[in-house]
């Protein structure tokens, strides 16, 4: 499957410094996104670190760390799968041990939503509250769930949905990376289809805009890069109270032979041009 | 003069005002501020001034004591907070006091958070526990057990039943759909089911499905026993026992 993705990051147009942090490494289909936290610029050094060690420790094919596991890793999962979990784990101990070793780093911490596509099979990981949505079919679709205070109470049915937007606590997070030594890792799989768009973002896009607005904004802006600069954009025009880090990532169609060139071809003549092309 | 009214699901039980003395809260009927639950602790907080400023301080409570949403040991207090203690909370009237630097017109809230911060597990269980015994509207436990099944009653498919334990569900010709629907020139995905926090939704694919003869356009939420048609297959989705 043909994959295409872009990112964008932002400071917004309140906050001074960036915390958040993004990589997107094309020749895996890897995506990471972290917004940090913490004083001082410690909130950059505790997202930077996270995405560094995913990054790297995903690209690392070496026979030593092939084979490790940390954490709770299932073995019905893919091998990208446990991976990709362990990286995590990995990640949460480095900034642990770092904030250990260094005072002044007390209680910094960061979310991350990482996302890896293996031919139709997309691996989650997640801890936070940065999210990741599938637009699959024009349905917008949360597949990461929230680990903040709020988000808590309306999954125990405490708060209702527009009780917890208003609410102050929105930035009580009950896991993070970095805040102690063993944490809990949402992992998933799932299969992707052609024309599925995924989108990694931090709160500072979804306090800011809505979901009818994201799924929009992805069906009419084909390109990666300018969805995700429009979307950064639209969050600023609200009053950008933080920072804004969106990844889109759009998955093609599958190459199936003639058949596929004839149904491709017979779109074309149909929409006239170019709309096929960012498929 | 500063007051502290203890209510009870909105009932005023007792008043009291605050002093040069610290008020004490508990279950223990000696406390200016006595709170019969069981929840509560003998000697559980106590409110008092210190240095101009009202303050509230848990006395190593079993189960705590928040100042609006927030589990605290010590906290300034602000004209319309709420201390929570039980499922009892106490209302501050501030107001007839020396300005405190703080916008009274605004919604009423505890230390405040800008920052994002993580709470550790205890404190996370509690104030969980704590807004639960506050809200007491977990709906939870009734019908958790119950697995959603689609059971089709019409059109061909490579299985009867499907149970949904994914939380994306195709339905397609795709070799990777959950529900394979069989014959000549069907689509890849033709509807999807998708799970969130309150239940099942089912969306359009490249067809548009219908559910109990309704056409859907875009998610709807499936509720039990409801037909769904799509692509010449039919089906009912059941939450099964």
């Amino acid at each position: 499957m043909r994959i295409v993705s872009g990112g964008v990051t932002d400071v917004g147009r309140v906050r001074t410094n960036n915390e958040d942090c993004f990589r997107i490494v094309e020749s895996l289909n890897l995506y990471v996104l972290s917004d940090g936290m913490g004083g001082e610029a410690h909130g950059e050094v505790a997202s930077e670190l996270a995405v560094e060690t995913i990054v790297k420790h995903c690209m690392d094919t070496g026979a030593e760390s092939s084979g490790m596991q940390i954490g709770n890793i299932e073995p019905i999962w893919s091998e990208k799968t446990k991976r990709l979990t362990t990286a995590v784990h990995l990640a949460n101990k480095n900034i642990y041990e770092s904030a250990e070793a260094n005072p002044d780093q007390h209680g910094m911490g960061a979310t991350l939503t990482a996302a890896w596509i293996d031919g139709q099979k997309l691996s989650i990981a997640h801890v936070g509250d940065s999210r990741l949505y599938l637009l699959r079919s024009g349905t917008l679709q949360q597949l990461t769930s929230d680990h903040s205070l709020v988000a808590e109470q309306v999954r125990r049915g405490i708060l209702t949905a527009a009780e917890a937007e208003e609410s102050e606590m929105q930035s009580v997070l009950l896991r993070a990376l970095g805040a102690v030594p063993d944490i809990e890792v949402d992992t998933e799989e799932h299969i992707l289809f052609a024309r599925d768009i995924l989108m990694l973002c931090c709160d500072g896009l979804t306090r800011m805009v809505t979901e009818p607005e994201i799924a929009g904004t992805l069906q009419a802006e084909t390109d990666p890069t300018k969805a995700a600069e429009k979307l950064v954009a639209l969050a600023n025009e609200r009053g950008g109270v933080d920072n804004i880090t969106v990844i889109v990532v759009r998955v093609g169609t599958e190459s199936r032979g003639w058949f596929s060139w004839l149904r491709l071809w017979g779109r074309k003549k149909a929409a006239g041009n170019g709309s096929a092309g960012g498929r | 003069m500063a007051k502290l009214s203890l209510m009870f699901e909105e009932k005023t039980v007792k008043e009291v005002p605050v002093g040069s003395r610290p008020i004490s809260i508990g279950r223990s009927p000696d406390n200016d501020l006595p709170v019969d639950n069981l929840a509560v602790s003998n000697y559980h907080a106590r409110v008092y001034f210190e240095g101009g400023r009202l303050v509230v301080e848990d006395l190593d409570s079993l189960n705590g004591t928040f100042v609006n949403e927030l589990r605290i040991e010590r906290a300034t207090l602000h004209d319309g907070d709420s201390i929570w203690v039980g499922k009892h909370h106490i209302k501050v009237d501030a107001s007839g006091d020396a300005p405190v630097p703080w916008d009274s017109g605004r919604k009423a809230s505890a230390p405040r958070i800008n920052e994002t911060m993580v709470l550790d597990t205890k404190a996370r269980r509690d104030m969980l526990q704590q807004a639960s015994a506050a809200g007491e509207r977990v709906q939870f436990a009734s019908g958790r057990l119950k697995v959603p099944t689609l059971v089709v009653i019409g059109g061909k498919s490579d299985q009867k039943e499907y149970m949904l334990t994914n939380k994306l569900t195709v339905i397609g010709k795709s070799a990777m759909a959950t529900v394979k629907i069989k014959g000549w020139f069907k689509p890849a995905m033709a509807a999807q089911i998708n799970q969130r926090d309150d239940g099942y939704y089912l969306g359009p694919g490249e067809k548009m499905p219908t559910v109990n003869g309704a056409p859907v356009t875009g998610p709807v939420r499936l509720n039990d026993g409801d037909l769904i048609e799509v692509s010449g297959l039919r089906m009912n989705f059941i939450y099964r026992e």
